[in-house]
C-alpha cells in the first residue's frame, strides 16, 4: 500500500474516532442508570415522561407547519427568480444566507421589540401569536437550506420549457405550479422539509426566548436536572437527525433515477 | 384570406431590434419553415406567435381573429419544443392528456383522443412509460402527440429534431410531415437546418439579421436565391467574380472564358463588376457532356466524400467548387491539371445585392 493512502486511512480513522468515541461514550452512559448492568432504563424514563412527550409533539408539529409555511414561501420564490428575476438571484441568496450569519439570539430579540404585546403587531400578546412567530423564526432559520435545496432541485429540471410548455397547452399559473413543478422539485422540497426537521427539533433559543414548550428547551431543562436521561435525550437527538439525513440520501437518489433528460 | 397572418412585426430586446418589419402570410394547412442561422431571429417570430413574447410593433392573426391581446394559453396553439419538455412526473399518457384534461375535457373523451394521437405517433404500446425510459426520438414523438391532442389551430416546432441523431431526424421529419399532411393543421416549423426545411415544407422562409430575405418554395429558395446571403446560406454555392464585356449580349468574362448570360445584366456597363453564382453540382467534366458554356481552369484539390468527388478549380482568380457523382472506376483530378467544366449559362444566377 503506498504512503500516502495510509496516512488517508490514519486520517479517516482520527476523524472516525473524533467523531465516534464520544458518541459511544454518551450511549455507554445512557446504559447505566441501574447500577451493575445495561439497561434502556434512561430511555423507560425519558418516553414514560409526560413532558418528553408534550415538548416532541410540540417541537413536531411546529417542524410540520415550518416546512409547510417554509415551502409555499421558497418554491414559488425560487421558481419566480429562476424564470423571470434571474438578475435578482445574487439579491434572494445574500437574504437566504443572513440566518447563518446573524445569531439567532439576535434575530429574537430583534422579534421580540418589534412584535412585543404593546406594539403595533402584538405577535407575543396570544399563545396562538407567539406560536406563529416562532413558525416565522423557526422557517427564517431553515432558510439557507430550505431555499437552497429546492434552487438545486429546479436546475435539474427545464424550468422555463416545462413552464412554456404547460401555457401553451392551456394551463394557468396553479396548474403549472402545482402540477408541473412542485412534482418535479419534490425531492429538494423533500430534502429541505427533512433538513428543517432536523433543525426545529434540536432548536433552543428561539423557542427559550419565546417561552415555548419545545423540544429544544425541555434538552436543556433534563440536562440541567438529571444524570442518564440527558444523555438517552442526547441518543435520541443524534438519531432522529440521522434519521433525516438518511431521508435526505434516500429521496434525492429517488430523485437522480427519475428526471427526465432530452 | 390567409389563416396566419403577421403584419409588420417588430420585436427589440432593449436597444436590440432582433425582428425588424416581418410580414408573412400562411395559408390554412400550409407547412412552412422559418430557416436561418443563430440569432437571426426565427425563433422569436416563433414565441410571438405562441405568445411568449410580445410584438414591439405589427400584428399577429390567426383564423382573422388579432393574437396579440390574448395570453398564450388562450391562443390554442400547439408547440414542440427543441428539449421535448415532456413532464417528467408524468407518463406518456398523462403527458397527452395535459392539454385535454386542462381543457375539462370528459375522461371518455381524454381516453379516446390520448389512445388515436398514440396511434398516430406508433407509441400506444408505450403509454405507462415515463419520459426518462423513452429515448429522444420517442420523447419528441409523445411531445408532438401532447400538442396535437388538444386540436390546435396552428402547430409550431421549434428545432424539434436538433437534439436528435441523425438518422433519427431524417425519419422523424418524414413522419411529422406525414402527419401534418394527414391532419392538414397549419405549421410553422424553425430550423438552422436547410436540409430539413427544403425536405419538408410547403414554403420556407429564410431570415436574416431579423428580415425574412426570401419566401418561397423549397425549390424557388434552393434555384432561385434573390439575395447573395440566401444563395449562399442555402445549400453550397461557388459565388463567381465576373467582368461585363457587353452588356448588350449579357457577355461577362471570368479569367479567359467569356459566357453569355441568360439572365439580363441591367444597367451595368462594360469592364464593370458582376457577382454570379453557379451551383456546384451544376458542371460536368464529361467531354460529351450537355451544356452550352464552359469554364477551363487549374485543379486545385479534390476529395472523395462517398456519394460524390468534389473538386476546386481555380478559373481568373476565383475558386470554383464542382461535385462529380462516385462510380467505382472514378480518377480524382490531380492538382495542377487543366480541366474545362461544361454547364448550361441558365445555371448561372446574378447576384444583385
Amino acid at each position: 500500500m503506498k504512503a500516502h493512502k495510509i496516512f488517508a486511512w490514519i486520517a479517516i480513522a482520527i476523524g472516525a474516532i473524533y467523531f465516534f468515541v464520544p458518541l459511544i461514550g454518551t450511549f455507554e452512559f445512557s446504559l447505566r442508570m441501574r447500577r451493575g448492568v445495561y439497561s434502556l432504563d434512561a430511555y423507560q424514563s425519558v418516553f414514560t415522561d409526560a413532558q418528553f412527550r408534550a415538548t416532541f409533539g410540540f417541537s413536531m408539529l411546529m417542524a410540520l407547519v415550518t416546512i409547510v409555511v417554509g415551502m409555499l414561501l421558497i418554491v414559488p420564490t425560487a421558481y419566480w427568480v429562476r424564470l423571470r428575476l434571474p438578475q435578482m438571484r445574487p439579491v434572494v441568496e445574500f437574504i437566504t444566507l443572513l440566518p447563518l450569519v446573524i445569531p439567532a439570539i439576535v434575530i429574537v430579540f430583534g422579534y421580540l421589540r418589534l412584535y412585543n404585546s404593546s406594539s403595533w403587531i402584538p405577535f407575543t400578546g396570544s399563545t396562538q401569536g407567539t406560536n406563529v412567530l416562532l413558525t416565522f423564526s423557526y422557517v427564517t432559520l431553515a432558510l439557507p437550506y430550505m431555499y437552497r435545496s429546492v434552487d438545486t432541485a429546479m436546475r435539474t429540471i427545464d424550468v422555463r420549457t416545462l413552464t412554456e410548455a404547460a401555457e401553451i397547452l392551456g394551463a394557468k399559473w396553479p396548474t403549472i405550479m402545482f402540477r408541473c413543478i412542485f412534482p418535479n422539485v419534490m425531492s429538494g422540497v423533500l430534502s429541505g422539509a427533512f433538513i428543517t426537521f432536523a433543525i426545529v427539533m434540536g432548536e433552543f433559543t428561539m423557542a427559550a426566548l419565546l417561552n415555548r414548550p419545545a423540544f429544544g428547551p425541555y434538552l436543556q431543562l433534563v440536562g440541567a436536572n438529571k444524570a442518564y436521561e440527558p444523555s438517552a435525550l442526547a441518543v435520541i437527538a443524534f438519531a432522529i437527525t440521522w434519521l433525516s439525513m438518511g431521508l435526505i440520501q434516500l429521496v434525492s437518489r429517488v430523485g437522480k433515477l427519475s428526471p427526465s433528460r432530452p | 384570406m390567409s389563416f396566419l397572418v403577421l403584419e409588420s412585426i417588430k420585436k427589440s430586446f432593449g436597444q436590440t431590434q432582433v425582428v425588424k418589419d416581418f410580414n408573412m402570410s400562411i395559408e390554412k394547412g400550409e407547412f412552412v419553415s422559418f430557416l436561418g442561422p443563430s440569432g437571426c431571429g426565427k425563433t422569436t417570430v416563433l414565441r410571438m406567435i405562441a405568445g411568449f413574447e410580445s410584438p414591439s410593433d405589427g400584428a399577429i392573426s390567426i383564423n382573422g381573429r388579432n393574437q396579440n391581446a390574448l395570453k398564450t394559453n388562450q391562443r390554442n396553439i400547439g408547440m414542440v419544443f427543441q428539449a421535448y419538455a415532456l413532464f417528467p412526473n408524468m407518463n406518456v399518457f398523462d403527458n397527452v392528456a395535459f392539454g385535454l384534461k386542462v381543457a375539462g375535457k370528459s375522461k371518455t373523451e381524454i381516453e379516446t383522443r390520448v389512445k388515436e394521437m398514440l396511434k398516430l405517433i406508433s407509441l400506444d404500446h408505450l403509454a405507462d412509460r415515463y419520459p426518462y425510459q423513452m429515448s429522444g426520438g420517442q420523447q419528441q414523438r409523445v411531445a408532438l402527440a401532447r400538442a396535437l391532442a388538444p386540436k390546435p389551430q396552428v402547430l409550431l416546432l421549434d428545432e424539434p429534431l436538433s437534439a436528435l441523431d441523425a438518422k433519427i431526424r431524417v425519419s422523424l421529419r418524414e413522419e411529422i410531415r406525414e402527419i401534418q399532411r394527414q391532419l392538414g393543421i397549419t405549421t410553422v416549423f424553425v430550423t438552422h437546418d436547410q436540409e430539413e426545411a427544403l425536405s419538408i415544407s410547403d414554403r420556407v422562409v429564410v431570415m436574416n439579421a431579423g428580415r425574412a430575405d426570401q419566401i418561397g418554395t423549397p425549390s424557388e429558395i434552393y434555384n432561385r436565391p434573390t439575395t447573395r446571403f440566401v444563395a449562399s446560406f442555402v445549400g453550397t454555392l461557388n459565388i463567381i467574380e465576373a467582368t461585363v464585356v457587353d452588356p448588350a449580349a449579357n457577355t461577362v468574362k471570368v479569367g479567359e472564358n467569356t459566357i453569355r448570360l441568360r439572365e439580363s445584366i441591367g444597367a451595368l456597363k462594360g469592364g464593370d463588376k458582376l457577382s454570379i453564382a453557379l451551383r456546384p453540382e451544376a458542371g460536368s467534366l464529361l467531354e460529351n457532356a450537355k451544356g452550352d458554356t464552359s469554364l477551363t481552369g487549374q485543379v486545385i484539390s479534390s476529395h472523395f466524400l462517398g456519394s460524390v468527388i468534389r473538386t476546386k478549380l481555380e478559373v481568373g482568380g476565383n475558386q470554383i467548387s464542382f461535385d462529380m457523382f462516385n462510380s467505382p472506376d472514378a480518377v480524382l483530378p490531380q492538382s495542377g491539371e487543366t480541366l474545362t467544366l461544361r454547364f448550361n449559362a441558365h445555371d448561372f444566377l446574378i447576384i444583385r445585392d
